[in-house]
């Protein structure tokens, strides 16, 4: 026989305050996420203020001439940024070039026409891609494919020289023997650009396919009911929906373009000049100038190239912000909306 | 006490007695040591590490420059440091290049020549027998002379001209020990060529590369030789030391000497060229044993390769040094016990040239200063006449063996003369004494023979320069062939496999072919415009004109 517990009658009844605070073991889990979550915080300002505090001496002592002035000259006290900035922009912007197509039809390929029995085995493919070492890529491109790329090189100074952009001085891209030029047609930024395109290519590609497989499937069915090809499906569902992506997954694969080392370092025969012609040999870039000159600097030339560093920092900061606003944007479907 | 306590405290006792037992037990306990510094000595330096791994001694040498390795060493994030060049104190522009207070001893380890190597092609086929004066190289790595069909070159080579092709001097992009040696040739040997360029005077570490000239900068020996003999180098010329060439089987340029002669840096050339160099011999001076290269450059004798230098090592001697422990200290004592005696054996075949006695017997004094550092470390029967290095036989300490059996450079090889068709960057010196290296005579034997500057400078000029002449028949080094006489002017077919070339300018177009082309491109564009619209146009012209017909 059970016997109900007699209600005391004199006691009041009190409903359980409802709170939302995490008691327990749930309260702990949550502070020690939210301390992880914040290290990262605390360590990407970390290094800016850390960038910003040893370059401090370099920017007040050469003022607005460290942005303007192209040679780096520590030893005789003249340096500038102007020339591995140009570098820089170059090296990213050609290997953007080549890598941004590459990335929108690899990812579109993947995502719209591969049948499923390739698609895992691309997706990891691409996977792969990103996971061999930059110093690969840049053996890579220095042994197997500069000869080809100077060659091509020649043929874009030949036919394309009037363009500043393809522009080579010192050369003679019609020259009867053009060995001996093709060495002004080696070690450039285009050369550099190709090896670091293929290191962006995996990171821009994979952004563009996730937000590719986002495409509502209702609304790609509604096109092609409406008699449209799969082309036209594409073109109206799939690009509009997924623009947000393709523009983030670019902008991803510059920050990391802009910040590329080892690659360049070991194409590019560093020179100092601000120049625009990316298949004439020579050119230098921040990273690569880091890179090549920790090693045997002084005090005051490590503050030089920690204030090269941050501007550097600086640009990637700005870079992969717009970028990560700009994926998460599109994540809500508000491309579709336009 | 219970039982896991007990079995702890088991533990922790033979633990205790575990560590206890090296030291008086084992004679020898090395520990891994580090170093970094110049890519000059690195290839010598990786092949005497090699050599002592099977040893138990861990050696880990990273290459990046010498002024890496005089950093890193400064700032005590390696145990030695390799340089070219000693520690500049304030280096030429006022930076500072000390070692920041840690105790330190300059070691030679291994003498060289800093080698010119080149591509130059001539109808697909490399030439490998270029000889420049010292003067010309100035020029050519001060822009002054920018094509290889030009009259100084020509001249060097007796005549011989080259296709028109612009030079590309390939130097260094980093810190350079290399740059520094060849920096300090220049300017003590043609200050008015390198100072108007350079702006100054003095050696840089730092080569000055001018924006927009044809030079083309790498970073480290081994990306200097990647670039010249890649498929672009056609043109190139750089300065590596010889052990780079030599194991790439690329040529290098013979050098003029004092004496006339044009010779390639084998160990025997530097060697002989080393005999004059001056040494710091103040043993109180921080500065103990460092070089002054100023008799090497003008060295008489006319086997001597000008650009011969010797190579350091910086060791760390402070007793309460805090990298440094007593087996580190045994480990980097044995290593160079190996490589200033055995190891200096193998100097040669790589490119490399044997240091000389007195500075093996001056390197075991700085090694010493380890053990003054640290009691324990054990040096017994670790010196000089247990060594086995080529240069000397042990028995006449006095006597460097390799300058005397240096053979005399080949007749074909004299200023005005020739040029030799032997192959440089074999390793082997063009001479007209039968055999090549090894069977050289004794001729001017006794000339070279002092180590220290004085010595050599009193004999060896004495034989040097008329031992071409005597040299009875002229043999070719390579067929074994006797050729013509020695000393006679036409001696250059010695290999029947001289390259010659006969520059010729053709002009890349002719006027009335591009003319033509030109019109006919237009042309063709044209009809690519306008010829589809024409067709469509036509075709829905007649598709009416039917059309209207059958309405």
């Amino acid at each position: 026989m059970t016997t109900l517990p007699v209600q005391d009658a004199t006691v009041e009844v009190e409903p359980r305050t409802i709170s939302r605070k995490a008691t327990g073991a749930d309260r702990v889990f949550v502070h020690s996420i939210r301390a992880v979550g914040a290290t990262v915080l605390v360590i990407t300002g970390g290094v800016g203020l850390f960038l910003g505090w040893q370059a401090w001496p370099t920017l007040t002592h050469y003022g607005l001439s460290f942005f303007t002035e192209a040679s780096w000259q520590p030893e005789a006290d003249i340096l500038g940024i102007r020339a591995v900035l140009t570098g820089t922009v170059m090296v990213a912007l050609v290997a953007m070039a080549i890598a941004f197509p590459l990335a929108l039809l690899t990812a579109l390929y993947i995502s719209e026409y591969a049948p499923a029995f390739l698609r895992s085995t691309l997706v990891s493919l691409v996977d792969l891609m990103a996971a061999v070492p930059s110093i690969i890529w840049g053996l890579w491109g220095y042994f197997l494919i500069m000869p080809y790329a100077a060659e091509f090189a020649v043929w874009l100074d030949r036919n394309l020289g009037w363009v500043p952009l393809f522009d080579v001085h010192n050369a003679d891209p019609d020259a009867a023997l053009i060995d001996a030029a093709i060495s002004n047609y080696s070690f450039s930024m285009f050369c550099a650009g190709i090896a670091v395109a293929m290191m962006v290519l995996p990171m821009s590609c994979a952004v563009m396919r996730q937000v590719f497989s986002q495409t509502p499937p209702g609304e790609k069915e509604a096109a092609l009911a409406l008699g449209a090809t799969k082309w036209g499906m594409i073109r109206a569902v799939v690009l509009p929906f997924g623009r947000g992506g393709i523009i983030g997954g670019t902008m991803l694969g510059l920050g990391r373009a802009l910040g590329e080392t080892i690659a360049v370092l070991l194409i590019l025969s560093p020179s100092f000049e601000s120049k625009w012609r990316i298949l004439e040999i020579g050119g230098n870039t921040v990273s690569a100038l880091i890179a090549g000159r920790f090693g045997d600097a002084s005090k005051s030339q490590l503050s030089a190239l920690l204030a090269a560093g941050f501007v550097l920092f600086l640009i990637t900061l700005v870079v992969n912000t717009i970028a990560a606003m700009i994926v998460n944007r599109s994540r809500s479907g508000a491309g579709t909306d336009a | 006490m219970n039982r896991p306590i007990r079995l702890i405290v088991a533990l922790a006792l033979s633990l205790a007695g575990l560590a206890s037992l090296p030291g008086p037990a084992h004679a020898t306990t090395y520990a891994q040591i580090e170093g970094t510094g110049s890519t000059w000595s690195e290839l010598i330096l990786q092949q005497w590490i090699a050599d002592v791994d099977s040893n138990g001694m861990k050696v880990v040498y990273t290459g990046g420059g010498s002024t890496k390795g005089r950093k890193d060493f400064s700032q005590a994030s390696t145990d030695f440091a390799i340089s070219e060049i000693p520690y500049q104190g304030t280096d030429e522009r006022g930076q500072s290049d000390t070692s920041n207070g840690r105790p330190f001893a300059y070691l030679p380890i291994v003498a060289g020549g800093t080698a010119f190597t080149y591509q130059l092609k001539i109808g697909n086929e490399l030439v490998r027998n270029l000889r420049l004066s010292g003067e010309t190289i100035a020029k050519i790595f001060t822009l002054q002379i920018t094509n290889w069909n030009d009259p100084a070159i020509t001249k060097d080579n007796n005549g011989r001209t080259f296709p028109s092709l612009p030079i590309k001097p390939v130097v260094r992009s980093d810190g350079s020990g290399t740059t520094a040696q060849f920096t300090t040739w220049m300017d003590k040997q043609y200050p008015n060529i390198w100072r108007p360029y350079f702006g100054q005077a003095g050696l840089t570490s730092y080569y000055p590369k001018k924006a927009g000239s044809q030079m083309v900068s790498q970073a480290g020996s081994d990306q200097v030789m990647n670039t010249i003999k890649g498929f672009a180098g056609n043109g190139m010329i750089g300065y590596v030391e010889y052990s780079y060439p030599v194991n790439a089987d690329y040529p290098v340029v013979k050098v003029q000497n004092q004496a006339g002669y044009f010779v390639e840096p084998t160990q025997y050339n530097t060697a002989v060229a080393l005999t004059k160099a001056k040494i710091n011999q103040d043993k109180s001076s921080q500065l103990y044993l460092t070089q002054v290269l100023d008799g090497v450059y003008a060295n008489p004798d006319p086997r001597a390769y000008p650009i011969s230098s010797y190579s350091y090592m910086i060791i760390p001697t402070g007793s309460d040094d805090p990298r440094m422990s007593s087996a580190k200290r045994q480990t980097l004592a044995d290593f160079m016990y190996y490589s200033l005696c055995a190891g200096q054996t193998k100097a040669g075949p790589y490119g490399y040239s044997p240091l000389p006695l007195n500075l093996v017997q001056a390197g075991f004094d700085q090694l010493a200063k380890l053990k003054g550092a640290d009691p324990a470390v054990d040096l017994t029967d670790r010196d000089v006449r247990s060594c086995n290095n080529p240069t000397f036989d042990g028995k006449n300490l006095s006597h460097n063996v390799l300058a005397d059996k240096a053979p005399q450079p080949a007749a074909c090889d004299q200023a005005g003369q020739g040029p030799c068709g032997t192959e440089t960057g074999t390793n082997q010196p063009s001479t007209d004494d039968g055999g090549g290296a090894g069977g050289a005579g004794r001729n001017g034997g006794e000339g070279a023979a002092g180590t220290d500057g004085e010595r050599g400078a009193a004999a060896s000029g004495g034989e040097g320069p008329a031992a071409p002449g005597d040299a009875p028949a002229a043999i070719d080094p390579e067929t074994g062939l006797a050729v013509g006489a020695a000393g006679s002017a036409t001696t250059t077919g010695t290999t029947g496999e001289v390259i010659y070339a006969d520059p010729t300018e053709l002009v890349a177009g002719r006027t009335t072919d591009q003319r033509t082309f030109g019109w006919l491109a237009v042309l063709e564009l044209l009809a690519l415009v306008l010829l589809p619209g024409l067709y469509v146009v036509g075709m829905r012209r007649r598709r009416t004109s039917r059309a209207g017909g059958r309405l």
